[in-house]
């Protein structure tokens, strides 16, 4: 089921490239994708990426198309990526930044979606502070709503990225060891990133301070027993111990710490967290030698990573980057096929 | 086949009511079968219990008779709050429910810390035209705010039945102290929402698997255990030198908790308790989609991810609740607690909302259930489930809450005969669906819409008046 997509310039495919049957409308989490499912994303993405190679790196699959980007919490990288990603598909963007404040003040969620969609928009890309605020939206919008991030919960299209990047280096990723390091609890990309590894069937290892592990010992014990977890995933590893996840791993991922944190009373200091958990090249030398070393920004370096560990000879941080705008691209190329004018068959619930 | 005859208007003391051949409950004598009962112009003219071959096919699947519920905690939001319930719909909501008797929380703005508002509260009752009666507790603190102790005497003097600071617990135990003491010697309870609220700040979710896979903040069991285990220990404290001091922990939703209470319920501390219906029958499972009840849910680890439960979609607010649906244990647990009589009363904690206030993201809602019409639907749900027996439901709906008000409920439970009618009758055999227009509730903010539940109520009679009948076809079987 690959898709492929025609030499710019080449008349008839520009006005309808070939959408793959995808059956989500929304894409919100990725805890309702099977390992089919991610490895039609997966290609796709892998045919973006051809894309953004030529000279001119844009395709007309979203010609006429609105996508509108709302972002209720800062963030450059992601809102930019996803900006260029639906501007590389030839979509029309509308960026709205609305401050969290916005929210307290009585402007309702729904309201603004119904007014986004009264403007035009077929595709509205979200980022809330609040977890599962994007499911709310999704009842609202008619057409396709992606998650770029919802409190603590689920980051979707970074968990996609991370597994894309892995797996150009990697390969399959059977048996392959992750480790994921920094605050799980508050993190949505590690969320997302325990769906997406343990589908590929990655090794995953999670560690942190305790404080920020709360619950997940208890999510990988449910996983843990013979009946295994949903699909007959095997599970994942949770951890203080810093120097047994790192032993051997294939890729090591750190994850940002917050100052909130130390306020919050979960961490005595950053300095103590940097002591005990930083990423420096030292403690690398625990993983295998060619080791990747990841981070979903923005990085405090010094804390979680040592900067010269994340521009040293492992670090793909940059890459990461790069294959998000191609995995982006590929999600609203594949969302974009379910919504109206399109035959690809539809599953419009929330979950879907 | 039941029969019900009736010759009655809504509103109006009940002319003529005829049931023959149903099932009757009444926990005040402790008696339950086959039987028959008359209504004559307002009181209870005869009760005949059946037995032999009259009692032959008469089983509790189908028509059943039982006094009037009496819930000891619910919000009517009224004054303050009139656009997500007023003391007029509540009453009617009560109604549909099966409730003749409401003990209305003071979280209202303002807060019922001074008699005048509890007058009005009464006032507003007494307009409604509804018969339901409306009991309210006070507050124990000023403003509700914690620190100085409200009005308790004048409260006391105006009929206040307790005093509660619920939506939040009395958050000092210096305080607690005092007004148990102060209270004891109005001859109240204190009715206490325990939280350790230390635990709880920012909390959307049970602390459990749901949460932690959702990222929603955790609400940890032990931030209620932790405030039982306080209040209990204060209560002991109180009553070595104030034997009429009383504690009613109201809400209870974890497993530590009944373990508390049934504990110090043997060391014999006057302390009560009561649980909602949806922390005896809904899980945390429900807010990541799944929607299978407690006892549904199998094995000692159940994960509606694995399990391919999620039949719904995630975060619907409806099922944002302070305390929070727990895991299916502590379900367990809470009816293993009804069963035993470690929880005296089975209250709704009816919580209507607004749309404008249940229409948002998740951590952003509300919390509440607007749970007063659907209280019985569910606890049937766990009757036919084998999990409770329905006399013992029916009690916790009548005589434990009764218990707990003393003398302060007007009336005695029961289907005694002369007295005035203060029954339910309801169709056990008969389901009917929860949505907007069949709930009297101005909130609709039930996790039950859509859900046909059973124990459609035919009619229920307050103080001999019609509080509510069922006006669906009177040819259906």
């Amino acid at each position: 089921m690959s898709l492929t997509i025609e030499p710019a310039g080449t008349s008839a495919a520009e006005a309808s490239l070939p959408a793959p049957r995808w059956r989500h409308r929304h894409l919100l989490d990725l805890d309702g994708l099977d390992w089919s499912e991610i490895e039609v994303l997966l290609r796709t993405a892998e045919d973006m990426r051809g894309v953004l190679a030529r000279p001119i790196a844009r395709v007309p699959a979203l010609r006429g198309r609105t996508v509108t980007i709302l972002f209720y919490e800062a963030s450059t990288r992601t809102r930019v990526s996803f900006e260029v990603a639906a501007k590389n598909l030839s979509a029309d963007v509308v960026n709205i930044t609305a401050s969290a404040s916005s929210v307290s003040k009585g402007e309702s969620l729904v309201d603004t979606v119904r007014t986004i969609e009264s403007l035009g928009a077929n595709m509205l890309v979200m980022r809330h502070a609040t977890s599962g605020a994007p499911y709310l939206a999704a009842e609202t919008f008619s057409g396709s709503v992606v998650n770029g991030g919802d409190g603590w919960h689920a980051h979707p299209s970074q968990g996609l990225l991370d597994l894309f990047t892995m797996r150009r280096h990697l390969g399959d990723l059977r048996g392959r060891k992750v480790a994921i390091v920094g605050d799980i609890l508050h993190s949505r990309v590690a969320r997302s990133n325990i769906w997406a590894l343990t589908a590929a069937g990655a090794e995953l290892w999670l560690c942190g301070p305790a404080t920020l592990l709360r619950g997940f010992e208890a999510w990988a014990g449910s996983w843990r027993g013979t009946a295994g977890g949903p699909d007959g995933r095997k599970g994942f590893v949770v951890t203080s111990d810093l120097r047994a996840a790192l032993r051997d791993a294939d890729v090591v991922m750190t994850l940002r710490i917050q100052r909130e944190r130390q306020a919050g009373g979960l961490l005595p200091s950053l300095r103590e967290y940097a002591a005990r958990f930083g990423i420096t090249r030292e403690r690398l030398r625990g993983a295998r030698p060619d080791a990747l070393v990841m981070h979903p920004g923005p990085m405090n370096e010094g804390v979680e990573i040592a900067p010269d560990v994340a521009v040293g000879s492992g670090s793909v941080i940059s890459e990461q980057v790069r294959n998000g705008v191609a995995v982006r691209m590929a999600i609203l190329h594949l969302l974009s096929g379910t919504l109206a004018g399109s035959t690809a068959p539809v599953e419009g619930t929330a979950r879907g | 086949m039941a029969e019900v005859e009736a010759v009655v208007a809504p509103g109006e003391t009940i002319a003529e009511l005829d049931v023959t051949r149903a099932w009757l409950i009444d926990p005040a004598s402790g008696r339950e079968g086959p039987g028959e009962i008359v209504v004559e112009e307002g009181r209870v003219g005869a009760v005949t219990w059946l037995d032999g071959t009259e009692a032959d096919g008469i089983a509790p699947d189908g028509v059943i008779v039982a006094p009037g519920f009496v819930d000891l905690h619910a919000h009517f939001r009224e004054p303050g709050f009139e656009q997500a319930e007023t003391i007029a719909t509540g009453s009617a909501a009560a109604a549909h429910g099966g409730f003749t008797t409401v003990c209305l929380m003071p979280n209202t703005r303002p807060a019922i810390d001074e008699a005048a508002v509890l007058v009005a509260v009464g006032q507003a009752a007494a307009a409604s035209g509804s018969p339901v009666r409306v009991l309210a507790y006070g507050a124990v603190t000023h403003g509700r705010a914690g620190e100085e102790l409200a009005a308790l005497g004048e409260l006391a003097d105006a009929g206040a039945i307790g005093f509660s600071d619920d939506g939040s617990p009395v958050r000092s135990a210096g305080v607690l102290r005092n007004a148990l003491l102060y209270a004891a010697m109005l001859d109240l309870p204190i009715v206490d929402h325990p939280e350790e609220q230390g635990l709880t700040g920012g909390a959307e979710a049970n602390e459990g698997l749901v949460a932690t896979v959702l990222g929603l903040k955790g609400w940890p069991a032990a931030a209620e255990a932790a405030a039982v285990a306080r209040d209990i220990a204060v209560l002991a404290d109180v009553v070595a030198t104030e034997p009429r001091a009383r504690l009613h922990l109201t809400h209870l939703s974890v497993a530590e908790s009944i373990d508390l209470v049934r504990r110090a319920k043997a060391a014999g501390l006057p302390v009560t308790c009561d649980v909602t219906p949806h922390h005896l029958a809904l899980t945390d499972e429900w807010i990541a989609g799944a929607r299978r009840y407690a006892w549904q849910a199998e094995g000692v680890n159940p994960d509606p991810w694995r399990d391919r439960a999620l039949v719904a979609g995630p975060f619907d607010t409806s099922l944002r609740v302070n305390p929070p649906l727990r895991r299916p244990a502590d379900v367990m647990a809470c009816l293993a607690g009804l069963r035993d009589g470690t929880v005296d009363a089975i209250a709704t904690d009816h919580a209507p909302h607004t749309r404008v206030d249940k229409d948002v993201e998740f951590g952003l809602a509300a919390n509440g259930i607007s749970g007063i019409e659907t209280a019985l639907g569910l606890l049937l749900e766990a009757v036919a489930a084998g999990q409770v027996p329905l006399g013992r439901v029916i009690a916790a709906l009548t005589v434990g809450p009764a218990r707990i008000l003393g003398s302060r409920l007007p009336a005695p439970i029961g289907l005694n005969e002369g007295a005035p009618a203060d029954l339910m009758i309801f169709d056990a055999g008969d389901r009917w669906e929860v949505n907007e227009t069949s709930l009297r509730s101005l909130g609709h903010n039930s996790p039950l819409l859509g859900r046909a539940l059973p124990g459609r109520v035919l009619l229920t009679v307050a103080a001999g008046r019609v509080a509510y009948l069922d006006e669906a076809d009177p040819d259906r079987d």
